[in-house]
């Protein structure tokens, strides 16, 4: 074992689960490092849940190993695990108070009843629900009860703390709250935590690094604006952030680079080993904002694509465009309010569209 | 509205008359009268409540039916909740399966199952054969013809009553609790003990309280299985009607099951008031 790397919280090796003939984890390889916030990210049905349940214990992987803190687990029941677990429902016990709650996993562990009690107003308190001690779940809200199962997960300082979802059964607004509240915990405690969600949005805000879920496999690790800015394959390129797909096809191909034609006469430079053949078709992923809309041409860099404006849309900070290219293809356009100022791109006018291709986002197939 | 609301719950009540009527003539008006012939038959007095309690075969009879009825609500609760579970945890194909078959034997004759029992408990029946050739015991068990027998075959009668109100409660539950209880690294002892024993008591309480009572009256299954010496109270009474044609005496073995009936039931409706 080499001595600078230090061991990963969880390792998972080539870990696969079948259902009959369908694969719902088809091989995820990952190492999370301890103290890291790794969110799996993916459409409902892409193996993210079944791979934390597999994590948890619940369900037994068909092949593959996971270790916990170098150590094999496969085959471990649940409560030899030592992992803290927020589930999606509200799995608080409804015949135990609030705090007889959180104090269950330590009387399980057989800890004194002190020892319980200042351990439970401890965590109470890290969620500020120490008021609500006395009370039964069924008193509460579903966030409330979801920050008391937070607590009863931590309370026993697990080495890996799972988060199913936990947040999807409460509104936007409260969302938010407690995420800014989980990731202070995270902070302050340092504990490793695992989190499934299918909310771009949430798993951004939240992580450190993101997977990304797909038919059973991780197709790409990595931090948000990795995964923003470089996205792997065309699936996480749509899944993360707004984005904008436009068709060309490879008109030639050179030693270093590669021609394709966007549109008549539009044509970029891209990476020949991104594109197939001559004549094969292209995806060029762009992000509404690195969209540039005018009247006049201009020599920036880039293709110049004309288009005509068929929406106008005010947001506040941003203008959203939406115009469309001579070939018929829409495209989202959102432009800084302020770096707007003074041009008026009115809906059915034409106007050009000025783009930078970025080298990473060519892709073969949608 | 209030008027249009008043006027709604009037409609239902009326609609409810017939039915109320018919109970009344023919459940209400004949258990009266017989239960009043308890004490004036053969004349006014509680003559036939101290004959039941004070002689000697009426009390035992007494004690048999109330022992009898609490072996069968133990044996069949712990016989039918591992049922009960396991007809909620399987797979919806095989839980398909198991009710068939508890449905199936519910469904079929009392008589006939009685019957077969008799066949398989009795001195050369199939269970002390068995036995017998295997060596575990030298002469052949007293299976039947006593209360054993009658716990075994009621046990078995019983058995859907439990599991199916059971299977009701424990339906309700989710999963997703024992989940989190087992990472919270508790046992599956220390789970079945400190989460699903406590959220399935309601569950247990109306189940047990079903058997129970039902177990307190039953005549069939003791009239076969048990032995002439150990009666329970519904024999009791058939005897002391049919063959004594003493009314009095039967109509206050009666009133004492309606009364042990009656005060099981606001126990138990007692006990879920103060759960809810």
């Amino acid at each position: 074992m080499k001595m600078d790397t230090p061991l990963p919280a969880v390792r998972l090796m080539d870990l696969h689960k079948r259902y009959g003939d369908f694969a719902a984890v088809d091989g995820v390889s990952l190492d999370v490092r301890k103290g890291e916030f790794l969110t799996f990210l993916g459409s409902s049905g892409s193996g993210k849940t079944t791979t934390l349940n597999m994590i948890a214990g619940f369900d037994d992987p068909t092949s593959g190993q996971i270790l916990l803190n170098g150590g094999a687990v496969t085959g471990l029941p649940p409560q030899k695990r030592n992992i803290g677990m927020v589930f999606q429902r509200y799995t608080l016990f409804p015949h135990m108070t609030v705090a007889e709650n959180v104090g269950f996993p330590l009387s399980v562990r057989r800890l004194s009843k002190d020892e319980v009690n200042s351990r439970v107003l401890d965590a109470l308190r890290l969620v500020q629900l120490d008021r609500f001690a006395g009370r039964r779940p069924s008193q509460l809200s579903g966030g409330q009860q979801q920050r008391v199962a937070l607590a009863r997960a931590l309370v026993y300082e697990p080495q890996l703390l799972l988060m199913d979802e936990p947040l999807g059964a409460l509104d936007k607004k409260l969302r938010e709250e407690i995420q800014i509240e989980i990731r202070k915990l995270h902070h302050r405690l340092g504990v490793t935590i695992l989190y499934v969600t299918h909310d771009q949005e949430e798993a951004l805000r939240m992580s450190d690094r993101i997977a990304v879920f797909e038919h059973g496999r991780i197709v790409q690790v990595g931090s948000g604006e990795d995964l923003y800015h470089c996205p792997a394959t065309a699936f996480v390129a749509g899944f993360i952030g707004n984005s904008n797909f436009l068709r060309g096809s490879v008109a030639e191909r050179r030693s270093d680079a590669a021609i394709v034609k966007l549109g008549e006469n539009s044509a970029v430079c891209v990476p020949v080993d991104a594109v197939g053949g001559v004549g094969s078709e292209v995806r060029i992923m762009i992000r509404p904002e690195e969209i540039k809309l005018s009247h006049a041409l201009s020599d920036a860099a880039g293709a110049v694509i004309p288009v005509t404006v068929r929406e106008r849309i005010f947001l506040g900070d941003t203008i959203s465009y939406e115009v469309a290219t001579r070939d018929g293809q829409s495209v989202l356009v959102r432009e800084d309010r302020a770096r707007n100022q003074g041009r008026c791109v009115g809906p059915g006018t034409d106007a050009y569209m000025h783009i930078a291709i970025n080298q990473n986002r060519v892709y073969k197939k949608y | 509205m209030n008027a249009a609301a008043t006027s709604g719950t009037f409609r239902e009540a009326r609609a409810a008359w017939p039915a109320i009527a018919f109970l009344f003539v023919f459940f209400a008006l004949p258990v009266g009268a017989l239960m009043l012939r308890s004490v004036t038959d053969p004349q006014w007095g509680l003559q036939n409540f101290s004959d039941l309690l004070a002689t000697g075969t009426y009390a035992r009879v007494l004690f048999n039916t109330f022992l009898v009825a609490a072996v069968v609500t133990l044996m069949s609760l712990l016989i039918g909740y591992p049922l009960a579970w396991l007809l909620v945890m399987l797979p919806a194909r095989w839980q398909q399966v198991l009710l068939a078959i508890l449905l199936m034997s519910m469904w079929t004759s009392l008589l006939a199952r009685t019957y077969a029992w008799l066949v398989l408990l009795q001195k050369t029946g199939v269970i002390n054969r068995i036995l017998l050739s295997v060596g575990v015991i030298d002469a052949p068990l007293p299976l039947v013809n006593n209360l054993t027998g009658v716990v075994i075959g009621m046990t078995y009668i019983m058995l859907p009553f439990v599991v199916l109100p059971l299977r009701a409660t424990l339906a309700t539950l989710d999963p997703a609790l024992m989940h989190a209880g087992a990472v919270c690294g508790a046992s599956p002892w220390r789970l079945f003990r400190s989460v699903l024993l406590p959220l399935s008591l309601p569950g247990i309480g109306a189940a047990g309280l079903m058997v129970f009572v039902m177990s307190l009256g039953y005549y069939v299954t003791p009239a076969l299985l048990g032995g002439t010496g150990n009666m329970m109270l519904a024999e009791l009474i058939a005897q002391t009607v049919q063959s004594f044609l003493n009314w009095g005496l039967g109509a206050a073995a009666a009133l004492v099951l309606l009364c042990a009936t009656l005060a099981l039931y606001a126990l138990h409706m007692r006990y879920l008031d103060e759960d809810a």
